[in-house]
């Protein structure tokens, strides 16, 4: 099997995994899901139509009364359509119009925060590495000890010294309430302006993790033979540096780059609840606070196709960036 | 700091932290008893304050403390256990085991953990949250990076000799994994134990702080959370909200300082300080080249290797290196011809220094160059072909760009299809077919990779090429293609050859005249023919004796 055809038939399987989980987890935890829902859609003035009820129950479980088979066929049915069901939290609305109103924020968001933190932590790593024994070595246990800081609590701190405290950043949402969102320069800068702090936050608790990865791999790196053979060809310092040590020392983070997708949106949720984020985290949140069971699948579903969409993207630019994994036919 | 200092320092901290929480409860006090001394700052009676209800707050700190540690060692074994299971029995059985675990292990690394947790812990009614519910969640979706570094370790050491050995002498496979496999990745085991409690800690306080934490529990996630509705900070009351957070801190650093170390046990390259000093200590000054012809002439050469027991790899070494020469260095493995090879083009790295001597090319003392006339001076006027071509060659680029870049650095001025014509004419020379340019290192036999060094050493038509055993890892039909061709080049282009190998029958045939190296210092420096027909040192003798030839007969000619 070729490499990409590998990648995607994992990627596959591992989307089978997800979908599947999320068919299992309401039927075998304890509670009995469909009633909750059920009350609270009542009291929301919802229908309470035995359509309604059988909608959910497709989703949630019947309680016996289809078997295991008819249900997970069913759910999967509605899974291909699209239909991931009635929000009761923000009843009527669509699971999938709550889903597509708050995904945006949480991609432009974390995407751009997590791109920086790589860069900037790939970046310092090659140079801590490369210039070892010098005062730069400094770096790596003070960002190390920054992600040992639980992440909510520096956020809240820095919300309360620079928001409160300064009156540099607003203190928390999306964008300025009295704007109507859309295209216009001033929205896009009030969000830009919003975002700042959350992505900083972001980018303070998780450079530490790629920068010490990095430098590690540099410092192998440099003693490699091709190192050796190309200082020895007279190139300037920094073409060996970044041509030769890290153009191969870099690889293990681009490979770990998809891996750490999933911690990147976990730390978001959190994130997202600090600052009040209009994103998919808070939408999680409130949905499991509201036993809104169906949202909180539907959100739960969409998070892992997006981290396994980005997991696939990553894999197969790394194909690209090293030759050696395109030709070997073992190991996923 | 030293890496044991660091390990001192990390278990030092991280036991202060166990021991807050294993005897801090019972001298503090009840944490739930009610005052009305509201967001007192902390004071006498109250060392760390109190919370908005008057509790406590060193009181509720030593619990949430105690609660705290104890989901996360709960969390490290059970997580531990897993990935054991996962990698190394998975990796341990091979086959279709190894491929399903393999999987499993993978699908469960790429599904967003914090989320999966939120939807399990969102499933379970909040009076059924307990402490155990929540940490074998946490460790369900928490065990998957380690075992894929068990699984690549495991697979490793399965191959080694001494398991091999015991599973061919019948061992069970119970006593395999228990006896040859698991002592050896105890250290990594430690490690991730290591890195799943802080992480549990850390996971459970963020649970907790959205709300869906164990209810049965008091832990650092929960008074933050209390703290957090409290309003805490912006109440000003630092003291209720800072320390829980800064003990999780505090503990995370110190076992991460325990985990740098043990990472510097297991790959001793980042353990080693280098002190950034000059590669060369002292030379001797230059007396005049005595000899017309010589394009090399190095004397008196001292390397030390400077250490806790400094190491005198190249004693007061001498020689001259003719033009179009080819001079053969040889002698046994750790001899110093390497470190002498490197030496004379200053790529030796500290703790290597060179302590006296001098280095004369061409007129040039080598050894008082800058930094921007030793780049320039390499590869232009001395160029080396190494050890093992597959190392040399840089694994991620086709050879095309590394033949580049030394006309790139060197000849900035050529013509893009200038270069690319010098690069294909090289590659023609060590008759390599040129549309190889494209080709990757791996993609190419190792004949052809160390065709392709040599053809690199010959780009910018140096006077002088260092070939350190450029044919040793080669099988002996290539060897001898190699040899004839690096013969055939020197004839065509007249450059002179330092070539450095252990196997001196083949030196008495190629070179003009041999040094043979012992113990970092040159026992016997003649003309091939002088070395093969009166060998004057019991080395020398010894060393023609223990070899065969590459042809097989001349080794027994000597005795």
């Amino acid at each position: 099997m070729g490499y990409h055809l590998r990648k995607v038939a994992f990627y596959l399987a591992a989307l089978w995994a997800a979908v599947t989980l999320n068919f299992v987890i309401p039927r075998l935890l304890p509670g009995n899901p469909v009633d909750i829902l059920m009350a609270k859609l009542q009291q929301r003035g919802g229908s309470v139509d035995p359509a309604a009820r059988q909608a959910y129950e497709t989703l949630l479980g019947t309680g016996g009364r289809d078997s295991f088979a008819q249900e997970y066929l069913a759910y999967l049915g509605n899974l291909l359509r699209g239909d991931l069901g009635v929000s009761v939290s923000a009843f009527p609305a669509k699971v999938s119009d709550v889903i597509g109103g708050s995904l945006p924020w949480t991609i432009v968001l974390v995407g751009l925060a997590t791109l920086i933190s790589f860069v900037l932590g790939v970046g310092l790593g090659a140079l801590v590495g490369w210039k070892r024994g010098t005062w730069l070595d400094s770096l790596v246990p003070a960002t190390t000890m920054l992600s040992a800081v639980p992440y909510f609590w520096l956020a809240l701190i820095l919300v309360a010294l620079l928001s409160s405290g300064l009156g540099w950043f607003p203190l928390n949402g999306g964008y300025d309430v009295v704007l109507d969102p859309g295209w216009s320069p001033e929205f896009l800068g009030s969000a830009l302006y919003h975002g700042t702090l959350p992505a900083l936050t972001i980018v303070l608790s998780s450079i530490g993790g790629w920068l010490l990865g990095m430098r590690n791999m540099m410092v192998s790196a440099m003693s490699e033979d091709y190192v050796l053979t190309a200082r020895a060809k007279g190139l300037t310092g920094s073409r060996v540096m970044v041509r030769y040590a890290a153009r191969n020392a870099v690889l293990p983070s681009v490979a770990g780059f998809a891996i750490s997708l999933g911690f990147v949106v976990s730390g978001s949720i959190v994130t997202e609840q600090v600052f009040s984020y209009p994103g998919i985290g808070s939408k999680l949140l409130q949905a499991v606070q509201n036993n809104d069971y169906a949202l909180m699948q539907g959100i739960f579903l969409v998070i892992t196709i997006a981290v396994l969409g980005a997991n696939l993207v990553v894999d197969l630019l790394y194909g690209l960036i090293d030759a050696r994994t395109r030709d070997r036919s073992t190991a996923s | 700091m030293t890496w044991s200092g660091k390990l001192r320092a990390g278990l030092g901290l991280a036991g202060l932290i166990v021991l807050f929480g294993l005897v801090g409860p019972l001298l503090t006090g009840d944490p739930a008893t009610i005052r009305d001394i509201g967001l007192t700052p902390p004071g006498h009676g109250h060392l760390l304050g109190t919370t908005i209800i008057g509790q406590d707050v060193l009181a509720q700190l030593t619990h949430a403390t105690r609660g705290s540690l104890w989901i996360g060692v709960l969390v490290g074994v059970m997580a531990t256990v897993l990935s054991a299971i996962f990698g190394i029995v998975g990796a341990y059985a091979g086959g279709v085991v190894d491929e399903a675990f393999s999987l499993f292990s993978n699908v469960m690394l790429v599904i967003p953990g914090l989320p999966l947790v939120i939807v399990i812990a969102g499933f379970v009614p909040a009076d059924q949250r307990g402490t155990w519910t929540i940490s074998l969640v946490l460790a369900i979706t928490g065990w998957a990076a380690a075992a894929r570094v068990l699984r690549a370790q495991t697979l490793s050491l399965r191959n080694r000799d001494y398991v091999a050995a015991a599973r061919v002498s019948g061992e069970k496979t119970w006593r395999v994994i228990c006896v040859e496999i698991l002592p050896n990745l105890l250290p990594i085991l430690a490690s991730q134990f290591v890195f799943a409690v802080v992480l549990a800690i850390l996971s459970e306080a963020g649970l907790s702080f959205l709300g869906l934490g164990a209810a049965d529990s008091s832990t650092l996630g929960t008074m933050l959370y209390y703290a957090q509705n409290g309003f805490a900070l912006q109440r000003e009351a630092w003291w209720w909200f800072v320390p829980p957070g800064l003990v999780i801190a505090l503990f995370g650093g110190a076992l991460s300082l325990v985990n740098f170390s043990i990472d510097e046990i297991i790959n001793p390259a980042l353990r080693e300080r280098i002190r950034r000093r000059s590669d060369v200590v002292a030379t001797t000054p230059v007396v005049e080249a005595v000899d017309e012809d010589a394009v090399l002439t190095v004397s008196d050469l001292n390397v030390v290797y400077q250490g806790v027991t400094p190491v005198h790899a190249v004693k007061n070494v001498s020689l001259t290196l003719r033009r179009g020469e080819i001079l053969g260095l040889a002698g046994e493995s750790g001899c110093g011809k390497t470190t002498l090879a490197y030496a004379i083009n200053r790529l030796h790295r500290p703790p290597a220094e060179v302590t006296s001597g001098s280095v004369v090319f061409d007129g040039v003392d080598v050894l008082a160059l800058g930094p921007e006339e030793l780049r320039e001076f390499r590869w232009v006027r001395l160029s080396m072909v190494f050890q093992g071509a597959m190392n040399s060659l840089n694994p991620v680029t086709p050879i095309r760009a590394q033949l580049q870049d030394v006309l790139r650095t060197h000849r900035p001025s050529l013509s893009t299809s200038d270069r690319e014509a010098r690069c294909a004419e090289v590659l023609r020379l060590v008759g390599v077919d040129p549309a190889r340019l494209g080709s990757y290192p791996h993609e190419l036999s190792g004949g052809m990779r160390q065709r392709v060094m040599i053809a690199m050493a010959l780009l910018l038509e140096p006077q002088v090429m260092i070939m350190d055993e450029p044919t040793t890892a080669l099988d002996v039909l290539v060897q001898r293609e190699i040899l004839n061709e690096i013969k055939r080049l020197r004839d065509e282009l007249r450059f002179a050859v330092v070539f450095i190998t252990h196997d001196l029958p083949l030196l008495l045939e190629l070179s003009d005249r041999i040094a043979v190296m012992r113990e970092g210092e040159v026992v016997e420096y003649a003309t091939a023919e002088e070395m093969y027909l009166r060998p004057q040192h019991p080395y020398t003798r010894q060393l023609l004796a223990s070899f065969p030839s590459l042809t097989g007969e001349r080794g027994a000619l000597i005795r």
